[in-house]
């Protein structure tokens, strides 16, 4: 109880010296893990969909050839991306280009090394999801769409990955909410993030527990907010479960129901019928 | 003599060994409506998917007002917006509504403004009598409602020819007769159809031409009255009076 009461004065220390820190640092973490979960999930639908295009003996040889090569460099891509550690991936990248240009070429921009890293390693996780994602939509989908001379995109955007979409949101969740804590290591080539800000302040403090339990309710926090938003979201998308006609059909109006003025049905207060049961028993 | 619209000639498809159709001929003119039946497994369906070329034939020739259709490089999408089809699973768009799913295919490949597209989608969800339903999601009406809206879409792109698989197969008896009185109604009005069945009735008082398919072949191919009382085939009255026994 003690201890508690301590962590708690030592909370409220570190939070009212270093409140700003503390938020800029969830705000860039946010910042990083949205944008790169949007820009993993083109890259992913790009490879989805890219990966599913039909290929029939009747196509020219290039498409054929240039399908296959296509599919090879993505494939490879997926593989490399999911089979790596991201953090070495950031290593790799951000000192591999200045080293294969004799330092002519090098990232200045640490949100642009940031976002490329973790949007290309979000969207080797979502191209699959996606994939099967499409593959999961009932193949007369497809044949429909194609029937009335839809062209393989058009069916994509127009038809299955918008059903396939509604399946992958909770993959794309957790994609989102993976990223809102794995961003933090992007701190090996000097990426200022929610977590950096920890290392920043017990530098300064050694206050090293309260400050990893606000890291630990700064985490949570936004993963619930993003579980909460995502609910919603699924919700939202499966659309209301009624519709209305638009005028009554003229086929189910003319079985039992009243159409006589005046009349009304049996239950409608102003009708006779109506009048004369009540009346009755009332009298009862 | 008119000419035709559709040719199909010595087409052939094998799947992997298997060759499920072999050297069909025949000719659609306007107008012309023609039902094709057959035991189940003897290529119907395969028939009709490789004349809007959702299968790939093996050989032969598909040709639309004389365009061979099965060459390399042909747009099979440009050629499918001008050759409607039904599906015996009726396959509407499950993310549209109604309405949608008869919109889609003029705004997307026609490219048509919305408001006309609307307007004839109405014009044709009217005429099969789903007008009340343009809200409506697929999985919210019944089997033969469904399919009455994949008419209404296949006839939104204002095709020259309707291809029908099966189409009152999948729906409890109590539908089929609503389907086929649509059906009825656009062979009256001179829709060019071709139309895999096993409503004899159907087959008999609607079509001028039935095919028999027998294995993968044409077994016979006669006008109704000519092929239901008097069958040149020994197989063709093999599959009637099996099919009228049971
Ligand atoms: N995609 C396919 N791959 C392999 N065999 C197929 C395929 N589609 C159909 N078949 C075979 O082709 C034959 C004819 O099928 P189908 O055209 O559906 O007949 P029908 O419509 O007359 O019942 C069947 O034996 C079926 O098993
Ligand atoms: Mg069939």
């Amino acid at each position: 109880m003690e201890k508690l009461s301590m962590l708690f004065d030592d909370v409220a220390l570190l939070w009212e010296k270093y409140a700003s820190s503390y938020l800029t640092g969830m705000g860039r973490t946010l910042l990083l893990a949205v944008i790169a979960t949007l820009a993993g999930c083109v890259i992913g639908f790009a490879c989805g969909v890219v990966q599913t295009i039909p290929c029939s003996k009747n196509d020219f040889f290039l498409k054929r050839v240039l399908l296959g090569l296509v599919r090879g460099i993505l494939r490879a891509y997926i593989e490399i991306f999911r089979g790596t550690p991201m953090i070495l991936q950031a290593v790799f990248i951000y000192f591999g280009l200045p080293y294969f240009t004799n330092n002519a070429m090098q990232f200045r921009n640490l949100w642009a090394v940031s976002i490329l890293v973790v949007s290309i390693n979000t969207g080797a996780y979502m191209a699959e999801s996606v994939r099967g994602g499409i593959l999961s939509i009932d193949r007369g989908q497809t044949e429909g769409a194609k029937a009335i001379g839809m062209t393989h995109v058009q069916t994509m955007t127009s038809v299955i990955l918008p059903q396939a979409l509604r399946n992958i949101l909770p993959q794309i969740g957790n994609n989102f909410i993976i990223n809102v804590k794995d961003t933090s290591v992007m701190f090996i080539i000097g990426f200022t993030d929610f977590f950096s800000v920890h290392k920043a302040v017990v530098g300064a403090t050694y206050r090293y527990f309260p400050s990893a339990a606000i890291e630990m309710a700064g985490y949570l926090t936004m993963t619930l907010v993003a579980s909460l938003l995502l609910r919603w979201l699924e919700k939202r998308l499966e659309g209301s479960g009624n519709y209305e006609l638009v005028q009554t059909d003229p086929l189910i109006t003319t079985a039992g129901t009243y159409n006589y003025p005046g009349k009304g049905s049996p239950f409608d207060e102003s009708s006779r019928e109506h009048r004369e049961t009540m009346e009755k028993e009332e009298e009862a | 003599m008119n000419q035709p619209i559709l040719q199909v000639q010595h087409l052939s498809k094998s799947f992997g060994r298997r060759e499920i159709l072999r050297d069909i001929d025949f000719s659609v003119f306007p107008g012309d409506v023609i039902s094709i039946i057959g035991a189940s497994g003897s290529g119907k369906s395969t028939l009709l998917r490789c004349i809007n070329l959702l299968e790939t034939p093996t050989g032969g020739k598909i040709t639309f007002h004389g365009q061979d259709q099965t060459l390399r490089g042909t747009s099979a999408a440009a050629y499918r917006a001008k050759v409607g089809m039904v599906f015996q699973s009726f396959n509407l768009f499950n993310n549209m509504t109604v309405l949608e799913n008869c919109m889609v295919g003029q705004v997307k490949v026609l490219k048509r403004k919305r408001d006309v597209a609307r307007e004839k989608a109405l014009h044709f969800l009217e005429q099969v009598g789903m007008a009340p339903y343009v809200n409506a999601r697929p999985q919210q009406i019944s089997g033969g409602q469904k399919q009455r809206v994949a008419i209404a879409r296949a006839l939104a792109m204002e095709p020259e020819i309707l291809l029908f698989d099966e189409p009152t197969s999948a729906l409890d008896p109590e539908m089929v007769g609503e389907v086929l009185s649509v059906m009825r109604k656009l062979a009256r009005e001179g829709m060019t159809m071709l139309v895999v069945t096993h409503e004899m009735a159907f087959a008999r008082d609607v079509s001028n031409r039935v095919v028999f398919m027998n294995q993968g072949v044409i077994g016979e191919e006669a006008p109704p009255q000519e092929l239901f009382t008097n069958p040149k085939h020994p197989e063709t009255r093999d599959f009637l009076s099996r099919f009228m026994a049971g």
